[in-house]
């Protein structure tokens, strides 16, 4: 085994982006026990996150690129397409330890902790993202979820805090419970759990149909879980409510990013013979109603909200739907579609982080102690009064909107023409998308509307805006990446087109 | 420098949307000045628009840069004797607007004049686009700024409405985004690489089925725009809020963007789709002039008749429009530009009634000729316009949409009922107008907080001047404009009705979508129709064409 691991130095640069980012999180954990400033942990943790994300997307580009060490081969992917992923957790992940680096300092809750949790639990989502054999999906969905459990409860004298953390970690274990006996059952099936493997026995017919399709259809609905698609979507509200801002967003764009990354290796690799890829009877007629459900149950519960934060919640659930939207397209038989959608979702999720951590951002900017911005109410008439603080939020929301030239458009339109290009099977799926998202862009325009136009009631409390180098960092630099996405894509669309050609 | 003008006229209000920001906000004069001369030099340098070759139908000072080269997504731009005159009317109506409402505009002047800025690049970028992905993107820019022109400087209920405003035109560009998508989609399986430009889709032969739902896609959003009825109830709740510079602006330039959609892209794209259609477009049409008609006869609120006017004027442009004939066109393009000279003038002169007493309710006033002669005057000729007297420029434009309906081949039998109730829309103008205009300025003097009102101010004056020239120089030489646009309308009416009598010899061209992958394979013809002459050539193509002709395989 040491032997196999060996391999020469040149060898190890691909996994580098994993090993950069545990050993960062280790030194966080020393570095935190000997010393008792906690400011810089987070200027530590986001560099660590950026370093590791700037490796990957290099290496996402094809350059330099060999073999891995062949001990690490069935376990983890590392490959163009892992890279692409590394880059986008790691993103999401240093974004958000630069507005932890905010926000806790000025709501006095700075604790060493925090940063390590984020490190960890980004290395974890790197490996489940990564995994192509079922028991390391199993480990680097545990490895992530774990820190995310303790950061949705880290405020601990806050009663909200708790019962997000303890439904998100009841649920989230008995899906990952669903996801565990799925795997069982499609080792039983199978008799592999590498996913080659078991791609291998169900293109060949081998399998056991009965025990394989009950397989499939757990492990799918535990992957669901983490990217809260309807129906497994209850959690999703209260742990992001429950939970500091900067955990919110942490949850809502790495965990979701891992989750999808790995939905789509499963599905590439096991599931893409013509049987289990069919409309009628295949994953696609899950998928398909799910991610309408999705779609129209997301947007509407967000409009109906009165909490922003909340609001945020609901609409990353819409965003699940419209990503699984181009999950679905892969049912096409088409290579030259399939790559379109692969490359769709890629950009989507990249495109939704950075708009994501935006609005989140804005959010943590807009509120300071005992004054944080919560409800539509705390931000009436912020816009007006701190114009530079209320407009990163517009260009976030406007991006959420898929409003062009932003990110989140370039998503969209993505996304949408990958499905409509598979065909007319998925048009209906594609239109409710469009006009669930005119609902979507009824509440985000209230934000706007509440930001600029309105006036907060006489008496009522209202919400100052913080001062924190760390949130102004990660406001700019995703603001640059939403603007930049939008105006220019071809290279970011090129990158993901690349990376989606090779399963790797 | 020539062959940069379009991107030139672009750039700039974007230039001085980023120097009005960079400028502290206390500075209200400079930005006052800085914002309405960056309009002004864009109106100077529009000018050089008219230097270009409209005795062809040819795009002229075209711009082509390829943007997403896997996508097919380029910059290509351009303007033709259609979008020349709207182009221009943009230039001229925006300065105006902005200069003559600056003394509504009292707080966040900073904030104003970047949106003022902001719509002014969108819109001309949506008239100079030639390409499906950048119109699409120029289409929705425009609507934040309007957004936040009615939401923030609006009325009491302008946040409603600007609200309305916004999911309105969603609703409908949203539906446009997937048509666009399906479009091109249907391009890659016939041709096998991706483009958006408008000259390229063009070419593309559709089935009936498909071409019925994309142009329906695109025709809703487009009469969203327009408005035509029944989707205009956002239109009074719009311009009532807005403030006068956003009305003025809205009413002028933004609903010619739905008309101008159609012209440029729904009919030529789906002329099947727009021909089976055309019977019922030209119905809601007529509608539109008579219940517009009607329902501005019926306000007490002045800006909510002149809103109200601008649907049934919109109809006589989309009834023009559908009469497919050179006349009908010449005088809907013709009349687009009239209406917004005229109605942008009815609603400074709105605002300035407004601004002096805070109402628009016409039993406030009564007897106004005597304390504001001039305005009357001004307003009286602005009404005439409106109305369509001989020698305004109205007149002009109603006449050959009237003409050219009767005329129609396309409209048939139902042209001369057209034409025939239209003319009654034209008689309605005259009633609600007149109607209005008795109440306001004829009679005695029965408030007395009308009896001190001053008169036009020089601001006023300067503003409303041009637009004044303008009634009567298009009233009395219409020639320039219309030989200007005679090449466009000519051309594109015979390619409207070649590709009609093309669509009828290729019924369905499913046969050519079915073997898609298959015709992707082959070496790279110039164009997807010499594909289609190609394409038969292959047995498995003739194999399912026998299918879908009802053989057997």
């Amino acid at each position: 085994m040491t032997a196999s691991l060996t391999g020469s130095m040149a060898s190890w640069v691909p996994l580098m982006p994993l090993l950069l980012v545990a050993i960062g999180g280790f030194a966080l954990l020393v570095v935190d026990a000997l010393s008792d400033e906690h400011a810089e942990l987070a200027t530590l943790s986001s560099v660590v996150l950026f370093c590791a994300g700037a490796l990957a997307a290099v290496l996402a580009t094809g350059k330099g690129l060999v073999p891995p060490p062949s001990g690490v081969a069935p376990y983890l992917a590392v490959g163009q397409m892992s890279q692409f992923w590394n880059a986008t957790i790691c993103c999401g992940a240093g974004l958000s330890a630069l507005l932890a680096g905010g926000y806790l300092h000025e709501h006095a809750l700075e604790r060493g902790e925090f940063y390590a949790l984020i490190v960890f639990s980004a290395f974890g989502a790197m490996v489940l993202a990564a995994a192509t054999d079922l028991l390391s999906i199993f480990i680097g969905l545990e490895t992530m979820s774990l820190g995310v459990y303790s950061m949705v409860a880290y405020r601990r004298g806050s009663p909200r805090a708790a019962e997000g953390g303890l439904k998100y970690f009841l649920l989230g274990s008995f899906a990952a419970a669903v996801l565990l006996f799925g795997s069982a059952l499609i080792y039983g099936a199978t008799g592999h759990t590498d996913l080659a493997g078991i791609g291998q026995s169900v293109r060949d017919g081998h399998a056991n149909l009965r025990l394989l399709i009950l397989g499939m259809l757990m492990l799918l609905s535990g992957l669901t879980f983490k990217v809260s698609a309807v129906p497994f979507h209850m959690w999703t509200p209260d742990a992001y409510e429950g939970a500091v801002t900067p955990a919110t967003t942490f949850m809502s764009v790495v965990v979701k990013t891992a989750a999808f990354a790995v939905l789509l290796r499963v599905i590439l690799t096991c599931f893409s013979d013509e049987l289990s890829a069919s409309l009628r009877t295949g994953w696609p007629g899950m998928l398909a109603p799910m991610a309408a459900a999705t779609m129209i149950l997301g947007n509407f519960a967000a409009a109906r909200q009165a909490n922003v934060k909340r609001m945020l919640a609901y609409s990353s659930i819409a965003h699940a739907g419209y990503i699984l939207v181009g999950v679905v397209t892969l049912y096409s038989g088409d290579e030259q579609v399939r790559q379109t959608a692969v490359s769709g979702v890629m950009f989507y999720l990249l495109a939704y982080t950075v708009s994501n951590v935006l609005a989140f951002g804005s959010l943590i900017a807009l509120g300071s102690y005992a004054k944080e911005a919560v409800s539509y109410e705390d931000l009436a008439g912020a816009g007006r009064r701190h114009p530079l603080a209320a407009l990163p939020f517009v260009l976030g929301v406007l991006s959420l909107m898929g409003f062009p030239p932003t990110a989140g458009f370039l998503g969209k339109w993505y996304v949408f023409s990958a499905a409509i290009a598979s065909g007319n099977d998925l048009l209906w799926l594609v239109i409710v998308g469009v006009l669930s998202s005119v609902v979507g862009a009824y509440y985000y325009l209230r934000v706007i509307v509440y930001l600029f136009m309105k006036s907060p009631e006489p008496g009522a409390a209202i919400a100052v805006p913080m001062r924190s180098g760390y949130v102004v960092l990660a406001l700019v630099l995703s603001g640059y990446f939403v603007l930049k996405m939008g105006v220019t894509p071809a290279p970011y669309i090129d990158l993901a087109l690349s990376a989606a050609s090779k399963l790797g | 420098m020539s062959q940069h003008l379009i991107s030139l006229l672009l750039a700039l209000p974007l230039f001085a949307a980023l120097v009005v920001l960079f400028t502290p906000r206390q500075m209200v004069g400079f930005i006052r000045g800085i914002t309405v001369l960056a309009m002004l030099a864009e109106l100077v340098a529009s000018f050089g628009l008219l230097d270009g070759h409209y005795e062809t139908a040819a795009m002229q000072f075209p711009e082509r840069h390829v943007l997403v080269p896997t996508y097919g997504i380029t910059y290509s731009v351009g303007v033709d004797g259609i979008s020349l005159w709207l182009v221009l009317l943009t230039t001229f109506i925006t300065p105006l607007a902005t200069y003559a409402s600056w003394t509504h505009i009292g707080t966040k002047v900073k904030e104003y004049a970047i949106c003022l800025l902001m719509l002014e690049g969108a819109m001309l970028g949506a008239f100079f686009a030639l390409d499906l992905f950048i119109f699409y993107v120029f289409w929705e820019l425009m609507l934040v700024p309007m957004v936040l022109i009615i939401g923030i400087w609006g009325g009491v209920q302008r946040i409603y409405a600007a609200v309305k405003f916004f999911l309105f035109t969603m609703v409908g560009s949203v539906l446009m985004l997937v048509a666009i998508l399906y479009l091109v989609a249907q391009y890659k399986a016939q041709t096998g690489h991706y483009s958006f430009e408008l000259a390229e889709l063009k070419l593309l032969l559709l089935p009936l089925k498909a071409q019925l739902w994309l142009f329906a896609a695109f025709a809703l959003a487009f009469a969203i725009k327009v408005p035509m009825f029944p989707f205009h109830t956002w239109l009074p709740d719009a311009h009532v809020q807005a403030p006068t510079g956003g009305s003025v602006i809205l009413a002028a330039v933004l609903l010619k963007l739905g008309t101008y959609g159609f012209l440029r892209f729904a009919m030529p794209l789906f002329p099947s789709g727009s021909h089976r259609m055309g019977p019922f477009i030209a119905g809601l049409a007529v509608t539109g002039i008579i219940y517009g008609a009607y329902c501005a006869w019926q306000q007490q609120d002045v800006k909510k008749l002149v809103a109200y006017s601008s649907v049934s004027h919109l109809g006589f442009v989309m009834l023009g429009i559908y009469s497919i004939t050179s006349h009908g066109l010449s005088g809907s393009i013709l009349q687009m530009v009239n209406h917004g000279i005229s109605t942008g003038a009815l609603f400074l002169l709105v605002g300035v009634i407004y601004e002096r007493r805070h109402t628009r309710n016409l039993d406030e006033f009564g007897g106004l000729a005597k304390v504001m002669p001039a305005y009357a005057a001004v307003f009286v000729i602005v009404t005439m316009s409106s109305v369509g007297l001989p020698t305004t420029n109205g007149f002009i434009g109603e006449f050959m949409i009237l003409a050219g309906a009767f005329m129609s081949a396309h409209l048939g039998i139902s042209g001369p009922l057209c034409a025939f109730l239209g003319a009654t829309g034209v008689i309605l103008a005259a009633v609600y107008m007149l109607h209005a205009v008795l109440k306001m300025f004829w009679g005695p003097i029965t408030k007395p907080e009308n009896e001190g009102l001053p008169d036009l101010t020089r601001r006023e004056g300067i503003a409303l001047a041009p637009l004044l020239l303008l009634i009567f120089y298009i009233g009395l030489f219409p020639g320039r404009m219309l030989d200007s646009m005679k090449a466009s309308v000519d051309t594109f009416a015979s390619e409207y009705t070649n590709k009609l009598a093309q669509g009828d010899r290729h019924p369905t061209t499913r046969d050519i979508l079915v073997v898609g992958p298959q015709t992707a394979a082959l070496p790279q013809p110039a164009s997807p129709l010499a594909r289609l002459d190609a394409a038969p050539r292959k047995p498995a193509v003739r194999a399912v064409a026998d299918v879908v002709a009802g053989g057997a395989p």
